[in-house]
């Protein structure tokens, strides 16, 4: 005999073997006890099955093409494939005592014996069944696949293969209707847990797919207890660390997202109830919240969509209409633009008015507008005629539209007569009226007729006073020539300004009403306040003008300011460029460790009646004003100590601001003026820089 | 003779090549019906991710953001902490700042004596959230308020931290937040922008605010944010030159757009139309944004609202009052700066002139949006960049001190637009040092406004350079306990 027909020999005894075995495991069936080397032959099933398949497969397809050539290679082939299926019916029969029951186990099983007993049958009575074998070999063909798809159907699922064609209405539910379990727990169960803990594979014995299975739990324990989460099987095992063999989902499949962990957890934690709705859950509990992020708290539309060109053709530059949210039927229109608008255009909506659910009116210019045309878009739920000059006899209209949810009309005068129109729009949730003309008796009454409308009468602006800001004082210089002209503005145009230029603060009843520029002929403050009726005048506007004084023959300081705030040296205090309110601006000279001295030469015909320094404060910065003003007048060397107040020192931190202290000089003739200013030597106590040096910034002598 | 003609049959040669091409190609043809958009364009492409924008329904259509410039301090607005009151001077403990890096600005110093607020604070409304006396208008909106008191970001200061709250990344180059939304979602007023910039200054120690904030990066020009002017006129070269009417004007651009049309004919150049279009909508801006800027027409109520500044341009609360009308009028982002909050030193004193500036305004938007019906639909921001240390920077006393940056924890409040009213989200520890609760970072907040806008921020992309971007990087998380 030669080996290949030893071969053929032993195969053919083997066909027999697994045919034995497999009926004594049939039969044995739950009785079985497998030992674990056993068990892993089983579990080697999934891995063996595919060779039958292919190997019967191929061998149905040669034989059934009666070519004398491939006929005993096709025999071979059924020879082998009768083998492999007889080894993947033994592991099979074997990895059966393991977790799997049911409907689909019992068809697969059965099945595959039944192909087993076909191919082993076909092989042996090939030679005499060869006119019927095409029937039998494509018998034999569904057989294999039947076996395979059930088989598929325990370790994937049911309607595994077919569920890509099922189309699925994706519709999110409507947080009214949504249930805790059923919509929020079930939907995870049945996608991460139950294809293996359910009828036909119950792993761990626990069924998931009943209700009773989920009270009884499986073999390790009980599954759920109601606010026992530390007790709870379902909780502990998906909490474990994903390497951890109890951990659940398993490894290798598909795990629970942290949103459905938080789902489950609250759950149980909350009573682990199989009936209560979301709505009943309290809104500030953590799986409301969860809940109502998962379902559709917008209003699902019965009605259907407009045509598509309709909606485009309504669409142009001041008006656009689109679905609330893309798919949705329902409509929202929009105008922009008042000087644009064309009330006739309202009635081009008439095409979509059972989708419209809400049209946004705002400021387009509506009076006398006919809006009778909204009694007839009945599905219209939130309304918005803000400042548009409607009377409430135009919102008669409105009464009729059941669904009109929110209404929007702050900024139109009804008063107290459009309550009785008002009144009748009992269907609204929410009513938008401020700035209406009411009177606190008509919101009242208003009020009691709409009592389960929210209504919003806005801000009042009755009994409060507010400081009006200060006016604005413009000017083209701060330093002039000549004279110059001041004006005074306020952007509120109906307030009063008045104002002062000796110094004193504008008050509402002395001082001078701001009516035309001023015009300035010396160096001046100006101080002005605005005042308005229902309001508390202003604070101060200052501003500071300068005339430009004379340019001496020449002048000499006696010391250099400090380094880095010397500027042009002395020539920065006679150039007529007033400083910047910023020390550091350049246009500044800086004083701190030794006092400011300048000697100034006077023309022959000069003769100043008065002399003025242009200093800066800011006491956050250090510089207040100088300690002492000493000024001399002299002739040829002559001096003569003038008599002068102190100057004011500060009291407090404020902001930056200019100052100027202005002394008038004898009457007497001189050629020579000497100022010293001393810089603050110790910081008072109450400021920051408490005994520091202070500092003296100068931008300007003026001597007029 | 049979072997041969066999053999001839398997010779390959180029016929049989080429015959046997065709299946091959003909499989790819077969597999090509898998990939839909293979032989379609990127405009196509981005054509269709614009209609199915966006992606679920919105709870807010537009955003108006107060940005307040330079950081205020969350311990002397939301985040209450008397504890770094009554250990006033004592050392901040190694085991709170666990190494927090620290600016340039206190790396030098010695030591970090903790320091309180010198401002009281109170609680207010349904939530009895503790704001302090700065705020008293603010606080009486309060139920109208979500306050974030855990917000972290990533930038210790200000040029980084900024371009990472308004970009989604430290650098620049990057789409502001206003580009991205105006890019996913256009506008909802084709006469105006959808994403307008005002700008005021206060008077405490200001950052700069710079042009890349409100940059459109790699997206199209149109997404940039327009800057109004600090003037009467906001928009510069918007009104006609003297002596031009409006029908001359039409007429100029019919005849320009004549003329660009037979260029398009000739060159099919996509750019002539865009251009063409711009002029157009310049042209309806015309009438559109004097309507809008005038405030002269507003009711005295609406002066009382926001407080006598808000008619004069340039400030704060005029800025308030023309995003309010911005924002009523279908702009999509109205994007504030105001700077001034950066105060190293002389805080309370600082505060309280921009507290003073900003107060009254913002909680007028609120009361104003509301009034009108249109909160529901706007969302508002108000916050900073980062928050300040609890330590003190410099001398220390309780009334006159100064914070450094912290960007460990700081506050924010949102409200309207989808977001719940009335919550206080996120704790801080006892010292106001680091969040113990619900941390909210820069790309969770910038997720949930999207979010709030009806886009999965995953999903608004945009290629540039060979790879996706999007606004929060590969990172956030939309904060969903704050979404009403």
């Amino acid at each position: 005999m030669s080996r290949y027909s030893r071969s053929i020999f032993w195969l053919e005894n083997l066909l027999f073997f697994w045919c034995g075995l497999s009926l004594i495991l049939v039969l044995g069936g739950e009785s079985l006890s497998v030992p674990a080397w056993l068990q892993v032959a089983g579990r080697l099933h999934p891995l063996l099955l595919h060779f039958p398949i292919v190997l019967l497969l191929l061998a149905v397809v040669l034989l059934w093409l009666k070519e004398e050539n491939w006929k005993s290679f096709g025999k071979n082939l059924l020879l082998l494939g009768a083998n492999f299926t007889g080894i993947t019916v033994v592991a099979g029969l074997l990895l059966a005592t393991e977790d799997y029951e049911g409907d689909a186990l019992s068809w697969h099983k059965w099945l595959g014996v039944v192909s087993l007993a076909g191919s082993v049958l076909i092989y042996f009575f090939l030679e005499k069944v060869e006119n019927l074998f095409r029937l039998a070999g494509s018998g034999l063909a569904v057989l294999i696949l039947l076996t395979g798809h059930f088989g598929a159907n325990l370790t994937h699922g049911e309607d595994f293969l077919l569920a890509p064609l099922m189309i699925k209405e994706e519709k999110v539910l409507a947080l009214e209707e949504a249930e805790v379990f059923r919509d929020l727990v079930q939907p995870i169960f049945e996608s991460k847990c139950i294809s293996c803990h359910k009828e036909g594979k119950i792993k761990g014995e626990l069924r998931m797919d009943h209700l009773e299975g989920l009270q009884k739990g499986g073999k390790s324990g009980p599954f759920i207890l109601a606010g026992n989460l530390d007790e709870s099987l379902l909780i502990q095992r998906i909490h474990l660390p994903l390497e951890n063999e109890e951990h659940m989902p398993p490894k290798n499949k598909l795990q629970l997202t942290e949103d459905e962990i938080e789902i489950l957890r609250l759950w149980v934690l909350s009573g682990a109830s199989f009936e209560q709705k979301v709505m009943e859950l309290p809104q500030e509990e953590p799986l409301f919240q969860l809940a109502s992020n998962k379902f559709s708290t917008e209003k699902s539309y019965s009605f259907s969509a407009a045509d598509d060109q309709d909606v485009k053709e309504l669409n142009n530059f001041f008006r656009k209409v689109k679905p609330i949210f893309p798919g949705s039927p329902a409509l929202e229109v929009a105008y922009f633009g008042a000087s644009t608008f064309d009330a006739a255009s309202l009635s081009d909506l008439k095409t979509v008015k059972n989708q419209v659910v809400k049209i946004n009116l705002n400021r387009m210019p509506l009076e006398n507008t006919d809006l009778s045309f909204m009694s007839d878009f009945q599905n219209l739920e939130d309304v918005q005629l803000n400042f548009t000059g409607i009377k409430s006899e135009q919102l008669e209209s409105l009464v009729k539209v059941g669904n009109l949810k929110s209404l929007a009309i702050s900024g139109n005068t009804f008063g107290d007569e459009g309550i009785e129109t008002l009144k009748k729009l009992t269907q609204l949730k929410r009513l938008y009226i401020w700035q209406s003309g009411m009177t606190e008796n008509g919101r009242n009454e208003l009020k009691k007729a709409l009592s389960s409308v929210q209504i919003d009468f806005g801000f009042d602006d009755k009994g409060i006073i507010y400081p009006l800001n200060a006016p604005k004082i413009d000017f083209e210089k701060v330093m002039f020539q000549g004279s110059t002209e001041v004006k005074i503005t306020h952007p509120i145009s109906s307030v009063e300004i008045r104002y002062s230029v000796d110094g004193t603060e504008p008050d509402s009843i002395n001082s001078p009403v701001y009516d035309k520029p001023i015009s300035m002929t010396q160096t001046t403050q100006i101080r002005a306040r605005a005042f308005a009726k229902g309001w508390i005048g202003s604070v101060e506007a200052k501003a500071l003008l300068f005339k430009e004084g004379l340019k001496p023959k020449s002048y000499k300081l006696a010391n250099d300011p400090h380094k880095s705030y010397a500027a042009k040296g002395a020539t920065t205090l006679f150039d007529g460029i007033k400083g910047k309110a910023n020390h550091t601006s350049g246009e500044w000279l800086g004083y701190t460790d030794g006092p400011l001295e300048i000697e100034i030469f006077l023309e022959k015909e000069q003769k100043p009646k008065s002399v003025e320094l242009s200093l800066l404060f800011h006491e956050g910065a250090y510089i207040f004003p100088p300690e002492s003003v000493e000024i001399w007048t002299g002739t040829a060397g002559n001096w003569s100590k003038l008599t002068i107040p102190p100057v004011a020192q500060s009291t407090k931190t404020e902001e930056i601001r200019f100052g100027l202290v202005a002394y008038d000089l004898p009457a007497t003739s001189f050629d020579q003026v000497k100022i010293k200013l001393k810089p603050v030597a110790k910081l008072p106590a109450w400021h920051q820089g408490a005994g520091s040096k202070g500092w003296v910034f100068v931008d300007e002598i003026v001597l007029n | 003779m049979e072997k041969e003609i066999l053999e001839q049959g398997l010779n390959h040669n180029r016929r049989k090549f080429l015959s046997r091409i065709s299946l091959g190609i003909g499989s790819v043809a077969l597999g090509s019906l898998l990939i839909p958009d293979l032989f379609s364009g990127k405009k196509e492409a981005e054509d269709s991710l614009m209609r199915a924008l966006p992606h679920f329904a919105p709870k807010a259509k537009r955003v108006i953001y107060l940005f307040q410039n330079g950081a205020p301090s969350q311990l002397e607005t939301f985040d209450y902490k008397p504890l770094l009151r009554s250990n006033f001077g004592q050392e901040l403990p190694e085991s709170i700042r666990m190494g927090q890096r620290l600016t340039g600005m206190t790396a030098g110093q010695s030591s970090f004596p903790l320091v309180g607020s010198y401002f009281d604070f109170n609680q207010y409304g349904q939530s009895r959230a503790w704001i302090s006396s700065l705020f008293p208008h603010i606080s009486s909106v309060v139920d109208d308020l979500c306050i974030i008191k855990s917000m972290h970001t990533e930038a210790i200061n200000h040029d980084p931290a900024l371009t990472f709250f308004q970009t989604g990344a430290q650098v620049g180059n990057r789409p502001s937040m206003g580009s991205w939304l105006s890019y996913g979602l256009g506008s909802e007023n084709e006469n105006l922008p959808a994403f307008c910039v005002l700008l005021s200054r206060g008077k405490g120690n200001g950052q700069g605010v710079y042009s890349k904030l409100w940059s459109n990066g790699f997206l199209d020009a149109r997404h940039q944010g327009v800057q109004f002017s600090n003037s009467e006129d906001p928009v510069l070269y918007l009104s006609d030159p003297d002596g031009m009417s409006r029908d001359q004007r039409r007429k100029m651009l019919d005849q320009i757009s004549a003329m660009n049309d037979l260029s398009y004919k000739e060159f099919n150049d996509p750019q002539i139309t865009a251009k063409v279009q711009q002029y157009e909508m310049a042209f309806r801006m015309q009438t559109a944004v004097p309507e809008i800027t005038d405030v002269t027409k507003e009711p005295d109520s609406v002066v009382k609202l926001y407080g006598p500044d808000c008619l004069v341009p340039g400030t704060y609360a005029a800025n308030c009052l023309l995003a309010r009308k911005l924002s009523e009028n279908g702009v999509r982002f109205v994007q504030l700066y105001h700077q001034g909050w950066d105060a190293h030193d002389n805080l309370p004193n600082q505060m309280m002139g921009q507290a003073k500036d900003v107060d009254q305004a913002s909680a007028a938007l609120i009361t104003d949006l509301k009034q009108r019906g249109l909160l529901d639909e706007t969302l508002v921001i108000w916050g900073g960049e980062f928050g300040r240390t609890n330590f003190c920077q410099g001398k220390i006393a309780p009334e006159n001190y100064g914070r450094d940056h912290h960007p460990r924890a700081f506050s924010i409040f949102m409200a309207g637009g989808g977001v719940k009213s009335g919550i206080v989200h996120g704790e801080t520890d006892d010292f106001g040092y680091n969040i113990t609760e619900n941390p909210v970072h820069v790309h969770d907040f910038q997720a949930t406004v999207m979010h709030l806008m009806g886009i999965d921020h995953e999903k608004l992309t945009y290629k540039h350079l060979g790879r996706r971007y999007r606004l929060t990087d590969v990172h956030g998380h939309v904060v969903k306990d704050i979404i009403a």
